[in-house]
Formats: structure tokens, sequence, C-alpha cells
């Protein structure tokens, strides 16, 4: 018989271990095939994703956030800066795009964590306006308007990643590290999130702290946040304010909405879609976003539980 | 011993005065029901006690322990559980996972007599269906079980009879006798004056935020002024 409470047991689920997989064998596509197309779309949907999961970690505790591009940006110019300073080891660019958003998030998550609902996606939208500001107006940290150009590659164990080739390589190497970090956390603390993102005062009133644990959520999606920064500016090898404005997080919430909220597996089917479907559409000139709309709000209409929520419904029915 | 002690407790919203001056022990193990018309400040009340909503004047004591406007999980983890007037569970997950996170969030271990209460309240055999699968009365006894699977040692039940059928109501009795019997004392706001007189020893009677009376039920329902606050004064009547 089923004991009345089961142990607790951390163990990766079938779509965890499903979305790791996509990463590790993402490393194989660049073996495959020398196309600078295939690897531009798949440097932008491997940042896209990694942002997404930033957006996705927010949203199992039904927080939306806007805050992605300033803690993109901490991570993204945290590598340019380095990078002027000669310090370009993978590992410990990596260590820092991750930690110093992570830093800047915890007393800022202090504050808006008090916010629910509207209050808090307005919030998040402002922290990123904030951000465009703060790096526009300290040009001698930022490169202000010009941005930082001409950042040096990274190095992974003594070897400079200078091709493009060896850029994707490096982009899917964050990607599956930022996968394997929000996996380990959501899954974790599953219960914790699911309870918060359903019935927070409920969770509460059993004793949950449940500050503590959007607190963690969000230092946690800052620091993942940093890691797209990071992979985007090591693809430009530019960090530019235009790369971190605030409108793009719209694009990243869309990802995960797409994709669907319910599963990891969400923001990575809906990033590849909508980043596919991105340049399918940009070939059609002015209709281009017109057409990318349409796409979502079909979607957001007609799959209520996105792309992956409405499959998985679709296989319970069918069993 | 698990006493609570609330003292010139007050809640007011902006200008608008919920309740004030309310002072009452619930000593350990005892039973007190707490009777009003709608509006009068109870389920406030139990929000302010257990740190839902914070007080506008006052002094909450657990246990010799001043929790006033302490957050809910703090004062949860202090002993003091509470229930919902509507149903208020997980309602995405099966009934098992419920019981579960109460136990977790709570950490304050198993309680003895939980089996035997799921057992009772007829949801053993439930475990696994959805909580929001349950009929309206099964996932009322599943709100007091998750309060109860905390190992409360002061329970506030706020209507805990509100909705059910004639019969399910003697689940609530039941729900009492178990929460008694794990030692803990219990605060009953209910609009049931059957299940008042049946359970409670002593009763306070909270009048548009103001403690109206406090004493036994027959005491305390034979007072005109209680009366008057239930049905109306005779002039209102006429």
């Amino acid at each position: 018989m089923t004991p009345l409470i089961p142990r607790a047991r951390f163990l990766l689920g079938g779509a965890e271990i499903a979305a790791i997989l996509v990463f590790a064998a993402a490393f194989a596509v660049p073996t495959m095939t020398r196309s600078v197309l295939v690897y531009s779309v798949m440097n932008q949907a491997l940042v896209g994703v990694v942002a997404a999961q930033s957006v996705w970690i927010m949203l199992r505790m039904n927080l939306l956030s806007f805050a992605s591009p300033a803690f993109m940006a901490i991570g993204g110019y945290t590598v340019a800066i380095a990078g002027q300073h000669d310090i370009t080891d993978a590992f410990v660019l990596t260590a820092a795009a991750f930690l110093l958003p992570a830093l800047v998030a915890v007393p800022l998550g202090a504050l808006v964590l008090r916010l629910k609902g509207t209050y808090f996606v307005l919030v998040t939208f402002v922290l990123s306006q904030i951000m465009q500001l703060l790096l526009f107006e300290t040009p001698g940290l930022t490169g202000g308007s010009n941005g930082i150009s001409g950042i040096p590659p990274v190095t992974f164990l003594g070897t400079e990643l200078a091709t493009n080739k060896q850029v994707v390589l490096f982009a899917c190497g964050i990607a599956l590290l930022a996968t394997i970090i929000t996996a380990c956390l959501t899954r974790y603390f599953r219960q914790h999130f699911a309870a918060i993102e359903e019935n927070e005062i409920l969770a509460e009133s059993l004793g949950l702290v449940v500050w503590r644990y959007k607190a963690l959520g969000f230092v946690v999606a800052a620091g993942i946040a940093g890691l797209a920064g990071y992979s985007l500016v090591t693809m430009l090898l530019t960090a530019h304010p235009s790369s971190f404005e605030s409108g793009t997080a719209v694009d990243f919430i869309a990802y995960t909405i797409v994709g669907g909220r319910a599963s990891i597996l969400g923001p990575v089917v809906g990033t590849a879609s909508l980043v596919y479907a991105t340049n399918l559409f940009g070939t059609h000139g002015q209709y281009a976003q017109g057409l990318y709309g349409a796409l979502i709000l079909v979607v957001v209409l007609a799959l209520r539980g996105g792309v992956v929520g409405t499959v998985a419904s679709l296989v319970r029915r069918i069993r | 011993m698990s006493e609570l002690r609330v003292e010139g407790l007050a809640k007011r919203f902006g200008g608008l005065r919920v309740f004030q001056d309310i002072s009452f022990v619930l000593p350990s193990g005892a039973l007190l029901g707490v009777i009003g018309p709608n509006g009068a400040g109870k389920t406030t009340l139990i929000n302010v006690i257990s740190g839902r909503q914070p007080a506008s004047a006052g002094r909450i004591v657990l246990d010799g322990r001043d929790v006033t406007n302490q957050p809910a999980h703090a004062i949860s983890r202090l002993g003091l559980a509470r229930s919902f007037q509507q149903t208020n569970t997980f309602k995405s997950v099966s009934v098992r996972e419920n019981i579960a996170r109460a136990i977790r969030f709570g950490q304050r271990g198993i309680p003895k007599g939980l089996e035997n209460l799921l057992i009772e309240f007829g949801l053993t055999a439930r475990l696994d269906e959805q909580s929001d699968k349950l009929p309206y009365g099964l996932q009322k006894m599943l709100g007091l079980a998750m309060a109860f699977a905390t190992s409360p040692k002061v329970l506030l039940l706020d209507e805990p009879a509100a909705g059910l059928e004639r019969a399910e109501r003697n689940n609530v009795d039941l729900f009492v006798k178990h929460v008694r019997e794990a030692g803990a004392s219990v605060l009953i706001v209910e609009h049931d004056m059957d299940l008042i007189r049946r359970l409670c020893p002593r009763i306070l009677v909270l009048d548009a935020g103001v403690l109206l009376a406090d004493g036994s039920p027959a005491e305390v329902l034979a007072r005109p002024d209680v009366i008057a606050a239930y049905l109306g004064d005779s002039e209102e009547a006429a």
C-alpha cells in the first residue's frame, strides 16, 4: 500500500531529462552543417531559450517578470568589461555572468517581491527601463550609447572560441548549463513553487515561508538571465544597450507562454518555434511583425496550455 | 501549554473600524465559540490572529510569546493553524499531495490520529483523486484535515459547517473531537447555533466589531442584547 505521505525524492522528471537531452543533442548540429543561417538561427534560439527559462522560473510561482533584459545586461556587460581587462576564461566569465546578476537581485528582490500581480509586472518592467538609463548614463563604465565593442573572444581551456562553429557550441554549453540549473531548482522545490503558484495564501497559512522561495527563484532567474546576456555578448562580441531593451522581455515571455508554462519543455519548444517563425516571416518584409503577432495570438487563443501543455493533455486523453 | 491570549485587539481598514478592544483567553485544550451577525468581524478576527492581516492595535500572545503582526507562516510554525470559510485546497493535486504539503510546510511532524481522521472523513479511499473533483463537503473536510496535519497547538476554524448538509455536519463534531484528543485548543467561528451549543462550553458574541458577551451558551444566548443583535430589537421588528 502506498504510504500516506510518500518520501520526497529528488529525481529529475521526464520533461527535465528531455530538455537536458535536447541541449546535449544540440552540440551535434554545428558538426553536421556549416550553414551560417543555421548557426545564426541556433544562436538566436539558444540565447532566447536561456532568457525564457529565466521568465519560466518566475512563472512557476505565478510571477510574470519583465526584468530579464536588466539582468541580461548585467551578465552581458560584466563579460564585456572583463574582456576589456583581458579576462576571457570561459569558467571565470560564466561564474561572473551568473553570480553578479544574482547578487544584484538579492536587494532588488527584497523590494519588488512584496508586490503581486500587475504591480509586480510594472515594477519589473521599470527595472529594465532603469537599466537602459544606467547603460546610457554611465559611459565611463558601459560605453554609453556606443556600448562596448571589440571584446576579445572567450577562451575555453586555453582555446579561443573565435569561429562561428565554436561560438554556437559555446552557446549550446551555456544553454545546457542554464537548463540543468533551472531543472534542478524547479524540480527540487516543485511542491513549494507549485503551492505558491496555485494558492499562496493557503501555502503560507500552512507554514510555507513564501518570500524565501520567491527570493530564491528571483535570484536564480536573474543568474540565468545573466547567462543569456553572456551568451548574447559572446555571439556579438559587442555589448550595446539596444541588445537589452526592456521590450525584448515581451519576446521571452511569448516564448514561454506559447511553448507552455507548465513544463520546462515549454520555453524550449516556444523559443524554437517563435525564433524559426521570426526568420521565416522575415522574408515577408513589412508583414513580418504582423504575421508574428498573429501567430502568437492564434496559439495563445487556440492552445491555452501552450504547445507542450496541449500535446500533454492530448496524450493523457488518448491514454 | 498552548494558551492563546488576545489583548485589546483592534482592526481598521483606513477609516473603517472592523473590530476594537477584543480581549479573551483561550486556555490550553479549551474550546471557544465565536458567534455574531454577518459583518461582525469574526473572519477578520481569525485573519488577524493567524497573521493573514496586521492588527491595528492590541496584542496576540501564543504560549507566552508575542506573535502580534508576525507573518502567517511564522505563526503557523509556532503551532497556530486555521481553516477557511470557503473550500481552500490545492485544487490541481491529489488529496494525498494536499495532506503531504500541509505536513511538509508545517514542519511539525505527522500528528497522531491523522490517519484515523482521514478514514472517518472518507478521504482514505480517495487519496489519489484530484482535490477539486471531490464533492463540496469532502473538500471542506480536506481543508480541515490539512489544518490538522500541521500538528497545531491552537486551531482557528472559520465556519467549518458552512455549506454542509446536516449529515456532513457531524464530521465537524468528529473533527473537533480528534483535535482535542491531540491536545490542541480550538476557536470556532460559526453561524450554526446547534453546533455551537453542542460543542462549546463557552462562547463570545461579536456585534459590529465589539465584544458583546462572553460566557456559557445558556447565559449568553438568553441576554436581550445578544437576541437583539441577532434578530433586531422589537422596535425594528415592528
